[in-house]
């Protein structure tokens, strides 16, 4: 339980710096020198020291939209920390709270009435539709072995699963929806906004100062806990019997690689067409049959 | 028993709500009133007769003998006290609404309105509380027939005429396969009386046909893809508080048929069975959500997602089928109590979600979203409670969909122990994730359907003049808007009747089911095991919130500057604002295979071939069931009917050749 909550603070208090080290080692890929691992901090400091520009068009939807979608990822880190130690988290449940924070964000970008909120909303709702089969059946490739929906069960299966082929697979299906629900290159691209890319970016278009720095923050922190996700169920190796001690620093380098190998990906491709993700996803969805096929 | 003292007092007072709808006819504000009222009364006394029934046992009173068929009795076993509890609850919640809803009807009919509505409630109360296949019949088309003129009740419209129509075709064709099924165990089983039916002694291909008959017959009344073409139709053209009900309670009336014959009457059969109902649920949900995507029509919409919804139903009883013929009781109990409970739900927030269609229709006049908008500000009650409703049956926690959506999902996760073999690993798979799409479709569905309803700016006059429902129309919102919440937190109490309800069935167990901790409740039916914590979740969201409040207010009170959304220089109007066709397009456009949309332009030519243009644009879908499979049955019953027509050549030496003919057949057939 005390364990739970330091993992979930150190997800909330870690993860800024875990999409600056994405963006520093994409930079370095690109050959540029990139800003500071800690660019991220300094921006949400910023953010969070000013004031806010809102609609009048919009009404309290706008409003709370943001403390949703902050509570949301924050009680999804929350759970899959829990999901080291107690049986409480379950896999749908993690799935489902993304989804209300996703369902406000989406209202929230309509709220203000400009075409661009609605556009990113559209695209989000249309993403999300794609990527929840795909999520499902990645998740399923871990749960239906392990014979639970409970995060702890499938974490203990996955550590005491032998290294198959079927389970490559299904690394490399969760690894395609780890990339659609956290946003990046070839789905979306988080670095802009622009009217092609407009996803998740547009859709927070009309929000500014803290509300905008908590959504940043929340996005963060939703990076950060599926890529712990991943870790856990598709790179699970440790030495056995090795003290917690020890055990926390090795998941850290564990994660740090999984980042840096999708800032590797990202830098390796462009940005796919909106409707051609189907296709994409759809890999993901027959990758994760096979493994469980296979199993 | 108390509890049939209430059963008596809820049928005598819904009989008395129709005689006074036709006593009081030219007073129309004290019918209004009265006649709604006694309908509120009944549905509060079948809900407190259930409750009794829970608490003190099962009831069975006769009613009256008739004749040949033996006596009508109504027995109150569980089955049938959870079911009244559904419509009680929704029944009452409707009569309350309906009251200030019928205003608009004051010199349109509204006595034979409320006749009907009343005898609507009557003859489903009926429904599920007679025990007696032939007395089952007949309330069954009672019901069918009351809902048919509150379906037509507006019959000055085409398009409500229409779907009168459809809907009294198709009710009756899926009557003719009930009254089949019934007939079928009745003649296994010598009687009509239910408990005769139980021990019907019937061959492996009966037992199918009868599976068959109800599964086709109590679908088209549920709306089960794919025949489900009435639904649609029907419920939108029904005054709102009717839809509610048709949505909410009618429908369930054939799931609580099917939990008759399934559970009741046939018991466990072959595996196929379940597979069956799998498949035809999982394309009513899939198929159901998508077309509900892409409409306008706000009330066309909600209805589309009662398709959704009843598949989902059908899932989980499909899934308790498949558990049941696996010999795997204690997972059929988890799969059997998923689909009440999500009938329970489905009652709850369809029923609110129709009354704010009706709220919103009443306030502006129209159904079609596209030109409403804003509504938030002009309604801020009607759109909280719309919002909870939303956020419900889009199956997101804390709130009740969700509850029942993942019992679905662990009955599914645990498919495998039932079907067996990698089939039923990818069968588990494929459904989930089949699932998991309908449940994101749904949330889609529904961000637009109150993004564009309520948010923004009103794109027109209508919606910028809407005015806040009355405190008689919000408060059954509400109130169903709080059950959603509390049965989404704390489901235990109806979990703990569908234990009861469904003890009694055979191959279906319950016991030791669910067991409630302080953070949630978990499910151990072996080998199931798993645990919902929304409790633990609603802390960690607080804790969620917490921060995020800490965090915004750190640097003291966030100063805040009101400035109009930037469109790039120009005034926003609110002609530029998304519309409803355009959300749902990157969905229209991924899945055009199934649903087929066809663009209509037209563009009016200006004097100048680059300015002053006015394009008219809207978009079609193509329903591919409508299609390849009613037009050409359509055209070959009539072709058919065409054939013969030459058998009528109306000459009376013919007919007599007729008679004379099938004399010396029959004769022949019986000295075989």
């Amino acid at each position: 339980m005390l364990y739970g909550i330091l993992y979930a603070i150190v997800i909330l208090a870690m993860s800024p710096l875990v999409a600056g080290i994405i963006k520093t080692a994409k930079a370095r890929l690109q050959n540029r020198r990139g800003a500071s691992p800690l660019q991220p901090y300094f921006d949400l400091a910023k953010l969070f020291r000013k004031g806010s520009v809102v609609s009048p068009t919009t009404s309290w939807i706008f409003r709370a939209a943001p403390y949703v979608y902050f509570a949301a990822a924050a009680a999804a880190a929350g759970m899959a920390a829990a999901g080291q130690f107690g049986s409480v988290a379950d896999m749908l449940l993690l799935i489902y709270i993304y989804g209300l924070g996703r369902f406000f964000l989406a209202l929230a970008s309509l709220d203000a009435g400009s075409a661009f909120g609605g556009m990113g909303g559209s695209r989000e709702m249309y993403i999300s539709v794609l990527v929840e089969p795909a999520l499902l059946l990645a998740l399923l490739t871990v749960a239906g072995p392990a014979g639970t929906t409970s995060l702890a069960g499938m974490a203990g299966a996955a550590a005491g699963a032998p290294l198959a082929f079927s389970y490559i697979l299904a690394a490399i299906a969760f690894f395609v929806v780890l990339i659609a629900e956290t946003g990046r290159i070839p789905v979306d691209n988080p670095d802009t906004h622009l009217e092609l890319t407009m996803v998740h970016e547009g859709m927070v278009l009309e929000y500014s100062g803290r509300q905008l720095g908590l959504i940043h923050w929340a996005s963060m922190i939703k990076q950060l806990t599926v890529l712990a996700l991943f870790v856990v169920y598709f790179i699970p190796w440790g030495v056995p019997g090795l003290p917690a001690m020890i055990g926390g620093p090795v998941f850290a380098v564990k994660v740090l690689a999984a980042a840096l190998f999708l800032a590797l990906a990202e830098t390796s491709t462009n940005k796919m067409r909106l409707f051609r993700l189907p296709g994409f996803l759809a890999v993901s969805c027959l990758l994760s049959l096979l493994a469980l096929v296979a199993q | 028993m108390i509890a049939s003292q209430f059963y008596l007092s809820a049928l005598g007072v819904l009989f008395l709500g129709v005689v006074s709808a036709f006593t009081l006819r030219p007073k129309e504000r004290i019918l209004n009133q009265v006649a709604h009222s006694l309908a509120a009364l009944g549905n509060i006394l079948a809900v407190l007769c259930a409750i009794f029934i829970f608490v003190q046992g099962e009831v069975s009173l006769p009613l009256f003998d008739w004749l040949v068929m033996g006596t009508v009795t109504a027995r109150l076993d569980y089955l049938s006290a959870f079911f009244m509890l559904v419509m009680g609850v929704a029944g009452a919640a409707a009569s309350i609404y309906a009251p200030g809803y019928c205003r608009e009807y004051y010199g349109r009919r509204l006595w034979l309105m409320a006749a009907s509505f009343n005898a609507f409630l009557l003859s489903m109360l009926l429904v599920f509380t007679v025990s007696h296949a032939a007395a089952f019949i007949v309330v069954w088309e009672t019901m069918s027939l009351t809902s048919f003129l509150l379906v037509n009740h507006e019959w000055e419209k085409e398009a409500n005429r229409r779907a009168a129509f459809v809907y009294l075709v198709m009710t009756h064709v899926g009557t003719v396969l009930i009254i089949s099924a019934f007939l079928l165990l009745a003649t296994g089983a010598g009687g009509f009386d239910f408990a005769l039916l139980k021990q019907a002694n019937l061959s492996g291909f009966e037992r199918n046909a009868v599976f068959l008959c109800a599964l086709l017959g109590f679908g088209t009344k549920a709306g089960m893809i794919p025949v489900h073409v009435w639904l649609p139709k029907a419920h939108p053209a029904a005054p709102s508080h009717v839809s509610a009900l048709m949505s909410g309670v009618m429908i369930k009336t054939a799931i609580y048929g099917l939990c008759r014959v399934l559970l009741d009457f046939l018991g466990p059969g072959p595996l196929w069975w379940g597979e069956l109902l799998m498949a035809l649920a999982i394309v009513s949900c899939v198929l159901g959500v998508l077309y509900a995507l892409m409409e306008h029509d706000l009330k066309r919409l909600l209805a589309y997602c009662s398709v959704d919804n009843i598949g989902i139903i059908l899932l989980a009883m499909g899934a308790g089928l498949a558990f049941s013929a696996g010999g795997q009781p204690a997972l059929a109990g988890l799969a059997w109590t998923a689909a009440l409970f999500h009938t329970l739900n489905h009652a709850l927030f369809k029923s609110l979600l129709f009354f704010g269609a009706g709220a919103v229709l009443q306030a502006t006049g129209t159904k079609d979203f596209e030109v409403l908008g804003g509504l938030i500000k002009k309604m801020p009650y009607t759109a909280f409670w719309f919002l909870i409703g939303s956020a419900a049956i889009s199956a997101l926690p804390p709130f009740n969909g969700f509850v029942s959506e993942w019992l679905t999902f662990q009955a599914l996760f645990y498919l495998p122990a039932g079907l067996g073999g990698i089939g039923g690993r990818v069968a588990s798979a494929i459904l989930i994730a089949l699932l998991g799409l309908t449940g994101a479709l749904a949330a889609a569905c529904f961000v637009k359907a109150f993004g564009i309803t309520f948010l923004a700016k009103p794109r027109s006059e209508c919606a910028a003049r809407a005015a806040e429902a009355p405190k008689a129309m919000l408060f059954p919102m509400g109130t169903l808007a709080l059950l959603c919440i509390g049965l989404g937190i704390w489901p235990q109490p109806v979990l703990e009747m569908l234990k009861a309800v469904l003890a009694g069935y055979r191959g279906v167990s319950t016991a030791g089911l669910m067991t409630s901790h302080w953070f949630g409740l978990t499910v151990e039916a072996a080998p199931a095991a798993g645990v919902l914590g929304v409790p633990v979740l609603l802390a960690l969201l607080a804790a969620g919130a917490a921060i995020a409040l800490a965090a915004v207010h750190f640097n003291g009170r966030s100063p805040r500057r009101v400035a109009e959304t930037w469109t790039c220089g120009i005034v926003p109007t609110p002609r530029m604002e998304y519309t409803a066709t355009g959300f749902s397009k990157p969905i229209r456009t991924a899945f055009a295979a199934i649903l087929r949309p066809q663009r209509h332009k037209v563009v009016e030519e200006g004097g100048n071939g680059y300015f002053g243009r006015r394009l008219a644009y809207h978009v079609s879908i193509h329903y591919v069931l409508n299609d390849k499979l009613y037009r050409p049955f359509n055209a070959g019953v009539i072709k058919a009917a065409t054939y013969s027509k030459k058998l009528q050549s109306g000459s009376l030496q013919v007919y007599i050749g007729y008679i004379l003919a099938v004399m010396i057949v029959a004769l022949a057939w019986s000295v075989r």
